[in-house]
């Protein structure tokens, strides 16, 4: 069993190999200047190169400072490249569409509106009807397990919920791309499983495309079809790992299955690869 | 906050008020002051209850709340609208600033001669001052708010669809609210104040005028009252932006 095949950042596009799966991402040589002082630059991302199958769940692994947000945002339209580009279904990528849907670690929640009227947000600008964009919120809102809380505000929910609010609110304008910005970093471990479960239940339903940017080795694991290792300062793409765990997936089982268990020392043990060979130290 | 509390508070909130008023029946009653100069605080109090049922004094009260309103409303116009557009484009910020520089710091009650000649002894100039003396704290507070909305909110409606223009209506000015709404307290306190001072300055009517005049004839009582009643006017106002303020902030964490 070929655990960790040696396919690096260079083979951009899928080898024949591969099944003729539509591309629905594709970064294209994608460099990103930060200008940190006036005379200093900060090389954020380097020459990056990568291409998502439509509906494949993809994990961007790094540790804290690789650009693996940047990235993120480079593909949410919210942040323009210095250099390379990306494009969403063969069209470059120049600003935010309802087509791409971020998912942030900060929930990002509109404070002066109820859950209800988050969720509605979305529909509302997309031009649904009022009546109809409630209908459907409100079913979201139930999927995401907060019956009953329509008309709380966010500051009266816990980090859990904000940040299933803030799922059921980008889903409800269907965007084709999730794009989750380590969506469970603010939580605590508990919370942070049960979303898990919770996202990929959810997304078993209809296998949207999802960026998920993450340092957690383990959730990488458990939720995706593919890891891309980023190294920092500047952030390239190390290696990306196919993930070929059987779905739908049980966490309980899983934790038991040693390949599981492989895939997560072995991306482990080339994280501490990183740090020894790392920049920052 | 239970009810509970609350009262509480506002038991505690009323001591120092009721501690001002036995000071100052103190001072009558051991005759620290003269009574035709500092009248006791029970002849003044009913001395208001009689002027407000009064016709007349109604018009006072009237004038002087007609000027302040229009001064506070344009202020807010004024300075929610410039704060936001400044906020929003930095070559409008770069032109407006200096601006503000020059002007906010300038006693505005200077300008009151220029107002007076310009606009004439009526409601206009007085509007005009209190609108020029509230502007600022509203203006400066709306552009603080509106340029430290949380990049994230403004990136979650865009790929909601909101379209960049849209953004400062739908985004940038209800997160700038709590900002907004404590620039405009200050305008408000700030238009009180104004507004009778320029009653007191020059003026036919309001609630400053009847001050000045009751001063220059010497008739101690009717120069209390208005005062009294500009403070009570002060405390009513205050309240219901409070109110407002309750309503409109109240998703929000600090509100």
């Amino acid at each position: 069993m070929k655990v960790l095949p040696s396919r690096s950042s260079e083979v951009a596009t899928p080898g024949p190999a591969r099944q003729p799966a539509t591309a629905m991402i594709e970064i294209d040589h994608v460099s990103q200047v930060f200008q940190t002082s006036a005379r200093k630059d900060h090389l954020a991302l380097s020459d990056i190169s990568l291409t998502i199958e439509d509906g494949a769940f993809v994990s961007i692994l790094g540790p804290s400072g690789c650009g693996k947000s940047t990235l993120l945002y480079i593909v949410g339209g919210f942040v323009s490249p210095t250099s390379g580009s990306a494009k969403v279904k063969g069209k470059t990528i120049t600003a935010p569409g309802p087509d791409r849907g971020p998912v942030f670690q900060e929930f990002a929640l509109f404070p002066w509106k109820t859950v209800l009227g988050n969720v509605m947000y979305g529909p509302r600008q997309q031009g649904v009807r009022a009546t109809e964009a409630e209908a459907q919120s409100r079913a979201l809102i139930e999927m995401v397990g907060l019956k009953g809380y329509e008309n709380f505000f966010p500051k009266e929910l816990s980090g859990g919920m904000k940040q299933r609010v803030a799922l059921a609110r980008t889903l409800a304008y269907h965007p084709e791309v999730l794009l989750m910005d380590e969506p469970f970093g603010a939580l605590d471990a508990h919370t942070r499983t049960r979303l898990q479960n919770d996202l990929l239940n959810i997304w078993e339903r209809d296998r949207k495309t999802v960026l998920f940017v993450t340092h957690s080795v383990d959730e990488a694991v458990f939720l995706s079809d593919k890891v891309v290792m980023m190294s920092r300062s500047p952030g390239r793409i190390r290696q990306v790992i196919d993930i070929d765990l059987p779905r739908p997936r049980r966490r309980t089982e899983l934790l038991l299955d040693p390949r599981y268990q492989k895939y997560v020392v072995d991306i482990e043990r080339m994280f501490d690869d990183i740090d020894e060979a790392g920049v920052n130290p | 906050m239970t009810s509970r509390a609350l009262s509480t508070d506002v038991l505690l909130g009323l001591l120092p008020i009721a501690l001002l008023i036995a000071l100052w029946q103190g001072l009558v009653s051991f005759e620290l002051a003269p009574v035709a100069l500092l009248p006791p605080p029970g002849l003044v109090f009913s001395r208001l209850l009689q002027q407000l049922v009064t016709f007349s004094f109604q018009q006072e009260i009237i004038a002087t709340l007609f000027r302040l309103f229009t001064g506070f409303l344009i202020a807010v116009a004024l300075g929610v609208g410039v704060g936001m557009v400044a906020a929003a484009s930095p070559a409008i910020n770069a032109t407006v600033r200096p601006l503000v520089r020059v002007l906010a710091p300038l006693p505005k009650v200077a300008l009151y001669p220029a107002l007076l000649l310009l606009l004439g002894f009526g409601h206009e100039s007085k509007i005009a001052l209190v609108a020029a003396d509230a502007l600022f704290p509203i203006l400066l507070s709306t552009y603080y708010g509106a340029s430290t909305v949380e990049q994230k909110l403004i990136w979650s409606a865009m790929a909601a669809g909101t379209p960049r223009r849209e953004i400062l209506l739908k985004v940038v000015l209800p997160a700038a609210m709590p900002s907004i709404l404590t620039g405009c307290r200050i305008g408000l306190v700030i238009s009180c104040i104004v507004v009778f001072l320029a009653e007191m300055i020059t003026s036919t009517d309001g609630l400053g005028h009847v001050l000045i005049t009751a001063a220059r004839t010497f008739q101690a009582v009717d120069m209390f009252v208005p005062l009294i009643t500009i403070s009570l006017l002060g405390l009513i106002l205050n309240a219901l932006l409070q109110a407002a303020r309750s309503y409109l902030l109240r998703g929000f964490p600090e509100a």
